[in-house]
Protein backbone atom coordinates (compact mmCIF):
# COMPACT_ATOMS: atom_id res chain seq x y z
CA UNK A 1 0.00 0.00 0.00
CA UNK A 2 1.31 3.40 -0.86
CA UNK A 3 1.66 5.85 1.96
CA UNK A 4 -0.08 9.18 1.88
CA UNK A 5 3.11 11.19 1.90
CA UNK A 6 4.13 9.74 -1.45
CA UNK A 7 1.07 11.23 -3.04
CA UNK A 8 1.73 14.52 -1.34
CA UNK A 9 5.28 14.56 -2.59
CA UNK A 10 4.10 13.98 -6.14
CA UNK A 11 1.56 16.72 -5.72
CA UNK A 12 4.19 19.08 -4.40
CA UNK A 13 6.48 18.27 -7.31
CA UNK A 14 3.73 19.02 -9.78
CA UNK A 15 3.00 22.24 -7.97
CA UNK A 16 6.64 23.20 -8.26
CA UNK A 17 6.65 22.46 -11.96
CA UNK A 18 3.54 24.47 -12.46
CA UNK A 19 4.81 27.45 -10.51
CA UNK A 20 8.07 27.32 -12.41
CA UNK A 21 6.19 27.36 -15.67
CA UNK A 22 3.94 30.15 -14.56
CA UNK A 23 6.77 32.39 -13.45
CA UNK A 24 9.26 31.75 -16.19
CA UNK A 25 7.53 31.04 -19.48
CA UNK A 26 6.52 33.85 -21.71
CA UNK A 27 4.29 32.01 -24.10
CA UNK A 28 0.69 32.47 -23.10
CA UNK A 29 -0.20 28.90 -24.02
CA UNK A 30 2.50 27.54 -21.77
CA UNK A 31 1.19 29.66 -18.95
CA UNK A 32 -2.13 27.97 -19.44
CA UNK A 33 -0.43 24.59 -19.36
CA UNK A 34 1.23 25.58 -16.12
CA UNK A 35 -2.09 26.63 -14.60
CA UNK A 36 -3.64 23.32 -15.53
CA UNK A 37 -0.73 21.46 -14.01
CA UNK A 38 -1.15 23.36 -10.77
CA UNK A 39 -4.87 22.63 -10.65
CA UNK A 40 -4.17 18.98 -11.30
CA UNK A 41 -1.66 18.92 -8.48
CA UNK A 42 -4.28 20.35 -6.14
CA UNK A 43 -6.84 17.79 -7.31
CA UNK A 44 -4.40 15.01 -6.65
CA UNK A 45 -3.85 16.38 -3.20
CA UNK A 46 -7.55 16.47 -2.44
CA UNK A 47 -8.13 13.01 -3.77
CA UNK A 48 -5.26 11.62 -1.74
CA UNK A 49 -6.55 13.12 1.45
CA UNK A 50 -10.05 11.88 0.77
CA UNK A 51 -8.80 8.39 0.49
CA UNK A 52 -6.67 8.39 3.57
CA UNK A 53 -9.11 9.84 5.99
CA UNK A 54 -10.68 7.61 8.54
CA UNK A 55 -13.56 7.02 7.75
CA UNK A 56 -13.30 7.95 4.08
CA UNK A 57 -15.29 10.99 3.23
CA UNK A 58 -17.03 11.49 -0.03
CA UNK A 59 -16.85 15.25 0.21
CA UNK A 60 -13.30 15.20 -1.02
CA UNK A 61 -14.40 13.61 -4.24
CA UNK A 62 -17.09 16.21 -4.57
CA UNK A 63 -14.44 18.86 -4.31
CA UNK A 64 -12.36 17.22 -6.99
CA UNK A 65 -15.41 16.83 -9.20
CA UNK A 66 -16.14 20.49 -8.85
CA UNK A 67 -12.53 21.43 -9.37
CA UNK A 68 -12.24 19.46 -12.60
CA UNK A 69 -15.33 21.12 -13.99
CA UNK A 70 -14.29 24.60 -12.88
CA UNK A 71 -10.79 24.21 -14.26
CA UNK A 72 -12.12 23.05 -17.59
CA UNK A 73 -14.35 26.07 -17.84
CA UNK A 74 -11.52 28.36 -16.87
CA UNK A 75 -9.34 26.83 -19.53
CA UNK A 76 -12.02 27.44 -22.12
CA UNK A 77 -12.38 31.08 -21.22
CA UNK A 78 -8.62 31.49 -20.99
CA UNK A 79 -8.19 30.06 -24.45
CA UNK A 80 -10.79 32.40 -25.81
CA UNK A 81 -8.87 35.26 -24.24
CA UNK A 82 -5.67 34.08 -25.85
CA UNK A 83 -7.41 33.95 -29.19
CA UNK A 84 -8.65 37.48 -28.86
CA UNK A 85 -5.29 38.75 -27.67
CA UNK A 86 -3.64 37.08 -30.61
CA UNK A 87 -6.04 38.66 -33.03
CA UNK A 88 -5.34 42.08 -31.67
CA UNK A 89 -1.60 41.87 -31.20
CA UNK A 90 -0.50 39.10 -33.55
CA UNK A 91 1.49 37.63 -30.74
CA UNK A 92 1.01 35.50 -27.69
CA UNK A 93 4.20 36.58 -26.06
CA UNK A 94 3.07 37.93 -22.73
CA UNK A 95 5.78 40.53 -22.70
CA UNK A 96 4.07 42.11 -25.67
CA UNK A 97 0.61 41.78 -24.21
CA UNK A 98 1.04 44.15 -21.35
CA UNK A 99 -0.95 47.04 -22.73
CA UNK A 100 -4.50 47.46 -21.64
CA UNK A 101 -5.70 49.25 -24.70
CA UNK A 102 -7.81 47.45 -27.25
CA UNK B 1 13.72 10.92 9.88
CA UNK B 2 11.30 8.43 8.54
CA UNK B 3 10.38 9.08 4.95
CA UNK B 4 7.57 6.94 3.70
CA UNK B 5 8.62 5.70 0.31
CA UNK B 6 6.48 3.46 -1.80
CA UNK B 7 7.86 0.17 -3.05
CA UNK B 8 5.01 -0.19 -5.44
CA UNK B 9 6.52 -0.26 -8.90
CA UNK B 10 3.45 0.85 -10.77
CA UNK B 11 3.17 3.88 -8.58
CA UNK B 12 6.74 4.80 -9.33
CA UNK B 13 6.22 4.43 -13.04
CA UNK B 14 3.08 6.53 -12.86
CA UNK B 15 4.86 9.22 -10.92
CA UNK B 16 7.75 9.34 -13.35
CA UNK B 17 5.48 9.52 -16.36
CA UNK B 18 3.30 12.23 -14.91
CA UNK B 19 6.12 14.42 -13.74
CA UNK B 20 8.17 13.98 -16.88
CA UNK B 21 5.16 14.75 -19.01
CA UNK B 22 4.46 17.88 -16.98
CA UNK B 23 8.01 19.07 -17.45
CA UNK B 24 7.90 18.27 -21.13
CA UNK B 25 4.64 20.16 -21.46
CA UNK B 26 6.43 23.30 -20.47
CA UNK B 27 9.77 22.70 -22.06
CA UNK B 28 8.95 21.09 -25.38
CA UNK B 29 10.07 22.99 -28.41
CA UNK B 30 6.83 22.79 -30.27
CA UNK B 31 3.63 23.78 -28.57
CA UNK B 32 1.85 20.79 -29.98
CA UNK B 33 4.28 18.37 -28.41
CA UNK B 34 3.75 20.27 -25.22
CA UNK B 35 0.01 19.80 -25.52
CA UNK B 36 0.42 16.08 -26.11
CA UNK B 37 2.69 15.83 -23.08
CA UNK B 38 0.10 17.67 -21.08
CA UNK B 39 -2.48 15.12 -22.17
CA UNK B 40 -0.17 12.32 -21.09
CA UNK B 41 0.29 14.02 -17.76
CA UNK B 42 -3.47 14.25 -17.34
CA UNK B 43 -3.82 10.57 -18.07
CA UNK B 44 -1.16 9.95 -15.45
CA UNK B 45 -3.17 11.90 -12.90
CA UNK B 46 -6.19 9.85 -13.85
CA UNK B 47 -4.12 6.79 -13.07
CA UNK B 48 -3.42 8.24 -9.65
CA UNK B 49 -7.12 8.70 -9.11
CA UNK B 50 -7.66 5.06 -9.89
CA UNK B 51 -5.02 4.20 -7.32
CA UNK B 52 -6.90 6.32 -4.84
CA UNK B 53 -10.10 4.33 -5.26
CA UNK B 54 -11.82 7.08 -7.17
CA UNK B 55 -12.50 5.50 -10.55
CA UNK B 56 -15.30 7.84 -11.37
CA UNK B 57 -13.01 10.79 -10.89
CA UNK B 58 -10.43 9.13 -13.08
CA UNK B 59 -12.89 8.67 -15.91
CA UNK B 60 -14.16 12.19 -15.43
CA UNK B 61 -10.64 13.49 -15.56
CA UNK B 62 -9.96 11.72 -18.81
CA UNK B 63 -13.25 12.65 -20.36
CA UNK B 64 -13.15 16.31 -19.36
CA UNK B 65 -9.49 17.15 -19.40
CA UNK B 66 -8.07 15.00 -22.11
CA UNK B 67 -11.25 14.81 -24.10
CA UNK B 68 -12.25 18.42 -24.02
CA UNK B 69 -9.60 20.73 -22.63
CA UNK B 70 -6.80 19.22 -24.68
CA UNK B 71 -8.95 19.48 -27.77
CA UNK B 72 -9.51 23.13 -27.04
CA UNK B 73 -5.83 23.66 -26.47
CA UNK B 74 -4.89 21.94 -29.71
CA UNK B 75 -7.45 23.95 -31.51
CA UNK B 76 -6.17 27.21 -30.14
CA UNK B 77 -2.58 26.28 -30.90
CA UNK B 78 -3.49 25.64 -34.47
CA UNK B 79 -5.27 28.92 -34.74
CA UNK B 80 -2.45 30.87 -33.18
CA UNK B 81 0.35 29.65 -35.38
CA UNK B 82 1.52 31.37 -38.54
CA UNK B 83 4.37 33.72 -38.08
CA UNK B 84 4.24 33.41 -34.34
CA UNK B 85 5.93 30.04 -34.41
CA UNK B 86 9.48 31.30 -34.48
CA UNK B 87 9.63 33.71 -31.62
CA UNK B 88 7.43 31.99 -29.10
CA UNK B 89 9.55 28.91 -28.97
CA UNK B 90 12.53 30.64 -27.45
CA UNK B 91 13.14 29.48 -23.99
CA UNK B 92 13.64 31.98 -21.25
CA UNK B 93 17.29 32.06 -20.29
CA UNK B 94 19.04 34.23 -17.81
CA UNK B 95 18.09 35.77 -14.51
CA UNK B 96 14.38 35.29 -14.72
CA UNK B 97 14.75 31.64 -15.48
CA UNK B 98 16.95 30.69 -12.62
CA UNK B 99 15.00 32.74 -10.12
CA UNK B 100 11.82 31.02 -11.20
CA UNK B 101 13.55 27.72 -10.76
CA UNK B 102 14.67 28.66 -7.27
CA UNK B 103 11.24 29.84 -6.18
CA UNK B 104 9.43 26.86 -7.56
CA UNK B 105 12.06 24.50 -6.30
CA UNK B 106 11.93 25.90 -2.79
CA UNK B 107 8.17 25.75 -2.78
CA UNK B 108 8.03 22.18 -3.95
CA UNK B 109 10.80 21.00 -1.68
CA UNK B 110 9.31 22.64 1.37
CA UNK B 111 5.92 21.09 0.83
CA UNK B 112 7.39 17.75 -0.02
CA UNK B 113 9.61 17.98 3.00
CA UNK B 114 6.68 18.61 5.29
CA UNK B 115 4.85 15.72 3.75
CA UNK B 116 7.77 13.41 4.08
CA UNK B 117 8.62 14.42 7.61
CA UNK B 118 5.06 14.07 8.73
CA UNK B 119 4.99 10.66 7.18
CA UNK B 120 4.45 8.51 10.20
CA UNK B 121 1.91 10.89 11.67
CA UNK B 122 -0.36 10.81 8.67
CA UNK B 123 -3.32 8.46 8.80
CA UNK B 124 -2.66 5.05 7.44
CA UNK B 125 -4.80 3.75 4.65
CA UNK B 126 -8.16 2.41 5.75
CA UNK B 127 -8.59 -1.13 4.51
CA UNK B 128 -11.55 -0.63 2.24
CA UNK B 129 -12.07 2.89 1.12
CA UNK B 130 -13.80 2.29 -2.14
CA UNK B 131 -16.47 4.91 -2.44
CA UNK B 132 -19.20 3.54 -4.61
CA UNK B 133 -20.41 5.83 -7.28
CA UNK B 134 -23.96 5.43 -6.08
CA UNK B 135 -23.04 7.43 -3.03
CA UNK B 136 -21.60 10.30 -4.94
CA UNK B 137 -24.77 11.25 -6.69
CA UNK B 138 -27.07 11.52 -3.69
CA UNK B 139 -24.42 13.37 -1.74
CA UNK B 140 -24.04 15.88 -4.52
CA UNK B 141 -27.74 16.43 -4.76
CA UNK B 142 -28.65 16.54 -1.11
CA UNK B 143 -25.68 17.85 0.81
CA UNK B 144 -24.20 20.11 -1.80
CA UNK B 145 -26.99 21.45 -3.94
CA UNK B 146 -25.71 24.99 -3.87
CA UNK B 147 -22.36 24.21 -5.48
CA UNK B 148 -24.15 22.22 -8.15
CA UNK B 149 -26.36 25.11 -9.07
CA UNK B 150 -23.47 27.52 -8.94
CA UNK B 151 -21.51 25.18 -11.17
CA UNK B 152 -24.30 25.17 -13.68
CA UNK B 153 -24.51 28.93 -13.67
CA UNK B 154 -20.76 29.20 -13.95
CA UNK B 155 -20.76 26.87 -16.91
CA UNK B 156 -23.37 28.89 -18.70
CA UNK B 157 -21.46 32.06 -17.98
CA UNK B 158 -18.20 30.55 -19.19
CA UNK B 159 -19.83 29.26 -22.33
CA UNK B 160 -21.40 32.57 -23.16
CA UNK B 161 -18.24 34.42 -22.28
CA UNK B 162 -16.06 32.29 -24.46
CA UNK B 163 -18.51 32.61 -27.31
CA UNK B 164 -18.68 36.35 -27.02
CA UNK B 165 -14.95 36.71 -26.72
CA UNK B 166 -14.21 34.60 -29.69
CA UNK B 167 -16.83 36.35 -31.73
CA UNK B 168 -15.75 39.88 -31.02
CA UNK B 169 -13.52 41.65 -33.52
CA UNK B 170 -15.06 39.65 -36.34
CA UNK C 1 -6.88 -9.26 -27.64
CA UNK C 2 -7.28 -12.37 -29.72
CA UNK C 3 -11.01 -12.09 -29.32
CA UNK C 4 -10.89 -8.57 -30.63
CA UNK C 5 -8.78 -9.52 -33.59
CA UNK C 6 -11.08 -12.35 -34.43
CA UNK C 7 -14.13 -10.18 -34.09
CA UNK C 8 -12.73 -7.54 -36.35
CA UNK C 9 -11.83 -10.07 -38.98
CA UNK C 10 -15.21 -11.66 -38.73
CA UNK C 11 -16.92 -8.37 -38.91
CA UNK C 12 -14.97 -7.27 -41.90
CA UNK C 13 -16.07 -10.37 -43.70
CA UNK C 14 -19.62 -9.52 -42.95
CA UNK C 15 -18.99 -6.00 -44.11
CA UNK C 16 -17.60 -7.25 -47.34
CA UNK C 17 -20.65 -9.34 -47.85
CA UNK C 18 -22.91 -6.47 -47.02
CA UNK C 19 -21.17 -4.16 -49.36
CA UNK C 20 -21.72 -6.64 -52.06
CA UNK C 21 -25.35 -6.26 -51.39
CA UNK C 22 -25.41 -2.52 -51.40
CA UNK C 23 -23.28 -1.21 -54.13
CA UNK C 24 -19.83 -1.79 -55.50
CA UNK C 25 -18.97 -5.33 -56.30
CA UNK C 26 -15.71 -6.28 -54.68
CA UNK C 27 -13.72 -8.81 -56.58
CA UNK C 28 -12.23 -11.50 -54.47
CA UNK C 29 -12.28 -15.10 -53.50
CA UNK C 30 -15.42 -17.14 -53.28
CA UNK C 31 -18.28 -14.77 -52.74
CA UNK C 32 -16.03 -11.93 -51.75
CA UNK C 33 -15.26 -13.45 -48.40
CA UNK C 34 -11.55 -13.32 -48.90
CA UNK C 35 -11.68 -9.66 -49.72
CA UNK C 36 -10.60 -8.30 -46.34
CA UNK C 37 -7.63 -10.60 -46.26
CA UNK C 38 -6.67 -9.44 -49.69
CA UNK C 39 -7.11 -5.88 -48.56
CA UNK C 40 -4.92 -6.42 -45.57
CA UNK C 41 -2.19 -8.07 -47.57
CA UNK C 42 -2.24 -5.39 -50.20
CA UNK C 43 -2.08 -2.62 -47.66
CA UNK C 44 0.87 -4.14 -45.91
CA UNK C 45 2.81 -4.25 -49.11
CA UNK C 46 1.93 -0.79 -50.24
CA UNK C 47 4.63 1.73 -49.85
CA UNK C 48 4.32 3.80 -46.74
CA UNK C 49 4.59 7.34 -48.01
CA UNK C 50 5.04 10.04 -45.48
CA UNK C 51 4.56 13.49 -46.87
CA UNK C 52 7.37 15.98 -46.96
CA UNK C 53 7.83 17.83 -43.70
CA UNK C 54 5.19 15.75 -42.08
CA UNK C 55 5.64 14.65 -38.55
CA UNK C 56 7.02 11.16 -38.71
CA UNK C 57 6.82 9.95 -35.14
CA UNK C 58 3.31 11.30 -34.67
CA UNK C 59 2.24 9.71 -37.91
CA UNK C 60 3.19 6.32 -36.71
CA UNK C 61 2.18 6.60 -33.10
CA UNK C 62 -1.24 8.14 -33.40
CA UNK C 63 -2.87 5.36 -35.44
CA UNK C 64 -1.50 2.86 -32.97
CA UNK C 65 -2.85 4.91 -30.11
CA UNK C 66 -6.20 5.08 -31.89
CA UNK C 67 -6.35 1.34 -32.18
CA UNK C 68 -5.36 0.97 -28.56
CA UNK C 69 -8.07 3.28 -27.31
CA UNK C 70 -10.62 1.75 -29.62
CA UNK C 71 -9.87 -1.73 -28.39
CA UNK C 72 -9.61 -0.87 -24.72
CA UNK C 73 -13.30 -0.35 -23.95
CA UNK C 74 -13.99 -3.87 -25.09
CA UNK C 75 -12.61 -4.94 -21.77
CA UNK C 76 -15.64 -3.60 -19.98
CA UNK C 77 -18.35 -4.64 -22.40
CA UNK C 78 -20.08 -7.78 -21.22
CA UNK C 79 -20.61 -10.46 -23.80
CA UNK C 80 -22.51 -12.63 -21.43
CA UNK C 81 -23.47 -12.89 -17.80
CA UNK C 82 -19.96 -13.68 -16.74
CA UNK C 83 -18.15 -12.98 -19.94
CA UNK C 84 -16.70 -9.64 -19.11
CA UNK C 85 -13.05 -8.94 -18.67
CA UNK C 86 -13.23 -6.08 -16.22
CA UNK C 87 -16.43 -5.39 -14.42
CA UNK C 88 -15.93 -1.75 -13.67
CA UNK C 89 -18.49 -0.04 -11.55
CA UNK C 90 -18.19 2.95 -13.76
CA UNK C 91 -18.03 0.96 -16.95
CA UNK C 92 -20.18 3.27 -19.01
CA UNK C 93 -18.21 6.35 -18.10
CA UNK C 94 -15.06 4.47 -18.99
CA UNK C 95 -16.33 3.82 -22.49
CA UNK C 96 -17.36 7.40 -22.93
CA UNK C 97 -14.09 8.70 -21.61
CA UNK C 98 -12.27 6.57 -24.16
CA UNK C 99 -14.46 7.78 -26.97
CA UNK C 100 -13.83 11.35 -25.99
CA UNK C 101 -10.17 10.78 -26.66
CA UNK C 102 -10.72 10.15 -30.35
CA UNK C 103 -11.35 13.69 -31.54
CA UNK C 104 -8.12 14.99 -30.07
CA UNK C 105 -6.10 12.18 -31.57
CA UNK C 106 -7.68 12.71 -34.93
CA UNK C 107 -6.89 16.39 -34.74
CA UNK C 108 -3.26 15.69 -33.96
CA UNK C 109 -3.08 13.23 -36.78
CA UNK C 110 -4.64 15.63 -39.23
CA UNK C 111 -2.23 18.33 -38.19
CA UNK C 112 0.69 15.94 -38.44
CA UNK C 113 0.03 15.50 -42.13
CA UNK C 114 1.22 19.02 -42.61
CA UNK C 115 -0.94 19.78 -45.59
CA UNK C 116 -4.01 21.89 -45.81
CA UNK C 117 -6.69 19.56 -47.02
CA UNK C 118 -6.35 16.71 -44.59
CA UNK C 119 -6.16 19.30 -41.88
CA UNK C 120 -9.40 20.89 -42.94
CA UNK C 121 -10.97 17.48 -43.01
CA UNK C 122 -9.60 16.86 -39.57
CA UNK C 123 -11.15 20.05 -38.27
CA UNK C 124 -14.52 19.15 -39.68
CA UNK C 125 -14.27 15.70 -38.26
CA UNK C 126 -13.39 17.22 -34.92
CA UNK C 127 -16.42 19.48 -34.99
CA UNK C 128 -18.64 16.63 -35.92
CA UNK C 129 -17.44 14.18 -33.35
CA UNK C 130 -17.31 16.62 -30.50
CA UNK C 131 -20.74 17.94 -31.32
CA UNK C 132 -22.33 14.53 -31.24
CA UNK C 133 -20.68 13.33 -28.09
CA UNK C 134 -23.11 15.28 -26.00
CA UNK C 135 -26.38 13.89 -27.34
CA UNK C 136 -24.74 10.53 -27.01
CA UNK C 137 -23.95 11.05 -23.36
CA UNK C 138 -27.33 12.46 -22.52
CA UNK C 139 -29.28 9.74 -24.22
CA UNK C 140 -27.15 7.22 -22.40
CA UNK C 141 -27.99 9.15 -19.25
CA UNK C 142 -31.64 8.19 -19.59
CA UNK C 143 -30.57 4.59 -19.83
CA UNK C 144 -28.59 4.97 -16.66
CA UNK C 145 -31.65 6.42 -15.00
CA UNK C 146 -33.64 3.39 -16.03
CA UNK C 147 -31.06 0.90 -14.94
CA UNK C 148 -29.93 2.70 -11.82
CA UNK C 149 -26.27 1.94 -12.35
CA UNK C 150 -23.31 2.82 -14.49
CA UNK C 151 -22.15 -0.74 -14.43
CA UNK C 152 -22.62 -2.30 -17.84
CA UNK C 153 -23.41 -5.71 -16.40
CA UNK C 154 -26.10 -4.20 -14.21
CA UNK C 155 -27.54 -2.34 -17.14
CA UNK C 156 -27.91 -5.51 -19.10
CA UNK C 157 -29.28 -7.34 -16.12
CA UNK C 158 -31.94 -4.74 -15.65
CA UNK C 159 -33.22 -5.51 -19.11
CA UNK C 160 -34.38 -8.97 -18.24
CA UNK C 161 -38.02 -8.20 -18.58
CA UNK C 162 -37.93 -5.64 -21.27
CA UNK C 163 -35.34 -4.20 -23.55
CA UNK C 164 -34.62 -0.58 -22.86
CA UNK C 165 -35.35 0.33 -26.41
CA UNK C 166 -39.04 0.29 -25.59
CA UNK C 167 -39.28 2.83 -22.80
CA UNK C 168 -36.41 4.85 -24.16
CA UNK C 169 -37.21 4.79 -27.83
CA UNK C 170 -36.39 8.46 -28.27
CA UNK C 171 -32.98 8.12 -26.75
CA UNK C 172 -32.37 5.09 -28.90
CA UNK C 173 -32.94 7.18 -31.98
CA UNK C 174 -30.71 9.94 -30.69
CA UNK C 175 -28.00 7.53 -29.68
CA UNK C 176 -28.09 5.75 -32.98
CA UNK C 177 -27.83 8.93 -34.97
CA UNK C 178 -25.04 10.22 -32.75
CA UNK C 179 -23.12 7.03 -33.23
CA UNK C 180 -23.36 7.35 -36.95
CA UNK C 181 -22.02 10.85 -36.67
CA UNK C 182 -19.24 9.79 -34.37
CA UNK C 183 -18.12 7.11 -36.70
CA UNK C 184 -18.27 9.38 -39.71
CA UNK C 185 -20.58 7.10 -41.50
CA UNK C 186 -22.92 8.28 -44.14
CA UNK C 187 -24.96 10.37 -44.12
CA UNK C 188 -22.39 12.14 -42.00
CA UNK C 189 -19.58 11.37 -44.31
CA UNK C 190 -18.11 14.81 -44.69
CA UNK C 191 -14.53 14.33 -43.65
CA UNK C 192 -14.16 11.41 -45.96
CA UNK C 193 -15.66 11.67 -49.36
CA UNK C 194 -16.00 15.29 -50.23
CA UNK C 195 -14.67 16.14 -53.65
CA UNK C 196 -12.44 18.83 -52.33
CA UNK C 197 -10.96 16.86 -49.51
CA UNK C 198 -10.02 13.60 -51.20
CA UNK C 199 -10.15 11.26 -48.29
CA UNK C 200 -10.34 13.73 -45.46
CA UNK C 201 -8.11 13.58 -42.48
CA UNK C 202 -6.46 10.38 -43.45
CA UNK C 203 -5.59 11.41 -46.97
CA UNK C 204 -1.89 11.18 -46.44
CA UNK C 205 -1.77 7.88 -44.66
CA UNK C 206 -0.95 5.00 -46.94
CA UNK C 207 0.03 1.41 -46.65
CA UNK C 208 0.47 0.08 -43.20
CA UNK C 209 -0.59 3.28 -41.56
CA UNK C 210 -3.88 3.27 -43.34
CA UNK C 211 -4.43 -0.32 -42.42
CA UNK C 212 -3.99 0.46 -38.77
CA UNK C 213 -6.37 3.39 -39.05
CA UNK C 214 -8.84 1.24 -40.88
CA UNK C 215 -8.64 -1.28 -38.11
CA UNK C 216 -9.26 1.41 -35.53
CA UNK C 217 -12.22 2.74 -37.47
CA UNK C 218 -13.90 -0.61 -37.73
CA UNK C 219 -13.18 -1.42 -34.17
CA UNK C 220 -14.93 1.74 -33.23
CA UNK C 221 -17.85 0.68 -35.33
CA UNK C 222 -18.03 -2.62 -33.58
CA UNK C 223 -17.61 -0.97 -30.21
CA UNK C 224 -20.47 1.39 -30.82
CA UNK C 225 -22.71 -1.34 -32.09
CA UNK C 226 -22.06 -3.44 -29.05
CA UNK C 227 -22.71 -0.42 -26.90
CA UNK C 228 -26.10 -0.02 -28.52
CA UNK C 229 -26.77 -3.67 -27.90
CA UNK C 230 -25.82 -3.41 -24.26
CA UNK C 231 -27.69 -0.22 -23.57
CA UNK C 232 -30.82 -0.69 -25.58
CA UNK C 233 -31.23 -4.16 -26.89
CA UNK C 234 -30.80 -6.21 -23.80
CA UNK C 235 -27.23 -7.41 -24.14
CA UNK C 236 -27.18 -11.12 -24.00
CA UNK C 237 -30.73 -11.96 -23.01
CA UNK C 238 -32.44 -14.27 -25.38
CA UNK C 239 -34.16 -17.61 -25.42
CA UNK C 240 -31.85 -20.17 -23.99
CA UNK C 241 -31.29 -22.33 -26.99
CA UNK C 242 -28.24 -20.31 -27.96
CA UNK C 243 -25.41 -19.51 -25.55
CA UNK C 244 -25.35 -15.96 -24.32
CA UNK C 245 -22.39 -14.56 -26.16
CA UNK C 246 -23.83 -15.72 -29.43
CA UNK C 247 -26.94 -13.69 -28.81
CA UNK C 248 -24.81 -10.71 -28.05
CA UNK C 249 -22.77 -11.01 -31.19
CA UNK C 250 -25.87 -11.59 -33.21
CA UNK C 251 -27.55 -8.47 -31.95
CA UNK C 252 -24.40 -6.45 -32.38
CA UNK C 253 -24.08 -7.56 -35.96
CA UNK C 254 -27.63 -6.59 -36.65
CA UNK C 255 -26.97 -3.16 -35.27
CA UNK C 256 -23.78 -2.89 -37.28
CA UNK C 257 -25.72 -3.82 -40.37
CA UNK C 258 -28.12 -1.02 -39.75
CA UNK C 259 -25.25 1.37 -39.39
CA UNK C 260 -23.64 0.26 -42.60
CA UNK C 261 -26.70 0.18 -44.79
CA UNK C 262 -27.39 3.91 -44.93
CA UNK C 263 -24.00 4.37 -46.45
CA UNK C 264 -25.35 3.34 -49.77
CA UNK C 265 -28.71 4.89 -49.33
CA UNK C 266 -28.69 8.45 -48.09
CA UNK C 267 -27.09 11.55 -49.55
CA UNK C 268 -24.63 13.50 -47.51
CA UNK C 269 -25.53 16.26 -45.12
CA UNK C 270 -24.00 19.71 -45.30
CA UNK C 271 -21.60 20.54 -42.56
CA UNK C 272 -23.45 23.41 -40.96
CA UNK C 273 -26.69 21.53 -41.02
CA UNK C 274 -24.87 18.64 -39.49
CA UNK C 275 -23.58 20.63 -36.59
CA UNK C 276 -26.84 22.41 -36.11
CA UNK C 277 -28.72 19.15 -35.92
CA UNK C 278 -26.31 17.85 -33.36
CA UNK C 279 -26.32 20.79 -31.04
CA UNK C 280 -29.94 21.80 -31.24
CA UNK C 281 -32.33 19.12 -32.33
CA UNK C 282 -30.62 16.05 -31.01
CA UNK C 283 -29.67 17.65 -27.77
CA UNK C 284 -33.21 18.73 -27.12
CA UNK C 285 -34.62 15.37 -27.98
CA UNK C 286 -32.11 13.71 -25.69
CA UNK C 287 -32.94 16.02 -22.83
CA UNK C 288 -36.63 15.54 -23.44
CA UNK C 289 -36.10 11.86 -23.19
CA UNK C 290 -34.35 12.23 -19.87
CA UNK C 291 -37.29 14.16 -18.50
CA UNK C 292 -39.67 11.63 -19.90
CA UNK C 293 -37.74 8.85 -18.28
CA UNK C 294 -37.75 10.54 -14.94
CA UNK C 295 -41.45 11.08 -15.28
CA UNK C 296 -42.09 7.49 -16.15
CA UNK C 297 -39.94 6.24 -13.34
CA UNK C 298 -41.59 8.41 -10.77
CA UNK C 299 -45.10 7.59 -11.75
CA UNK C 300 -44.32 3.94 -11.47
CA UNK C 301 -45.37 3.06 -14.97
CA UNK C 302 -42.25 1.08 -15.49
CA UNK C 303 -42.61 -0.96 -12.36
CA UNK C 304 -44.57 -3.35 -14.48
CA UNK C 305 -41.29 -4.51 -15.82
CA UNK C 306 -39.38 -4.39 -12.62
CA UNK C 307 -37.73 -1.08 -13.23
Amino acid sequence: MVALSSYLIVSAALLGIGVYGLSVKKNAMRLLFAIEIIVNAANLNFAAFTRYMNPPQVSGQVIVFYSIAAAAMEAAVGLALILVAFRLNSSIDVRKLNKLKG
Amino acid sequence: MDIAVSPDIVFIILTTVTILAAIMALQAKELIYGAISLAISFIGIAGFFVFLDAPYLAMLQIAVYVGAVVVLILFTIMLVRREVVGETEEREEGGEGSMGLWIAGLLAVSIAGVAALAGPDLPAAPPTAFLPISQLGPVLATAYPVPLVILALLMSAALLGALVLAKLEK
Amino acid sequence: MLVVMFLTWYERKILARIQLRIGPLYAGGPGGILQPIADGVKLIFKEVMIPYKANKPLFIWIPLALVFFAALPFAVIPFGQHWVIANLDVGLVFVFAMTSLFPSMILIFAWASNSKYPFLGGLRSLFQQVAYEIPMWISALSIVLLAGSLNLVDIVNAQQKIWFIVPAILSFIVFFVSIMAELERLPFDLPEAEPELVAGWYTESSGAIFMVLFLALYMKLYLMSSLVTVLFLGGWWGPAFLPQPVWFILKTLIVATFIIIPRGVYPRIRVDMLIRIGWTRLLIIALANVFLTVLLLNTGVLSLWGL
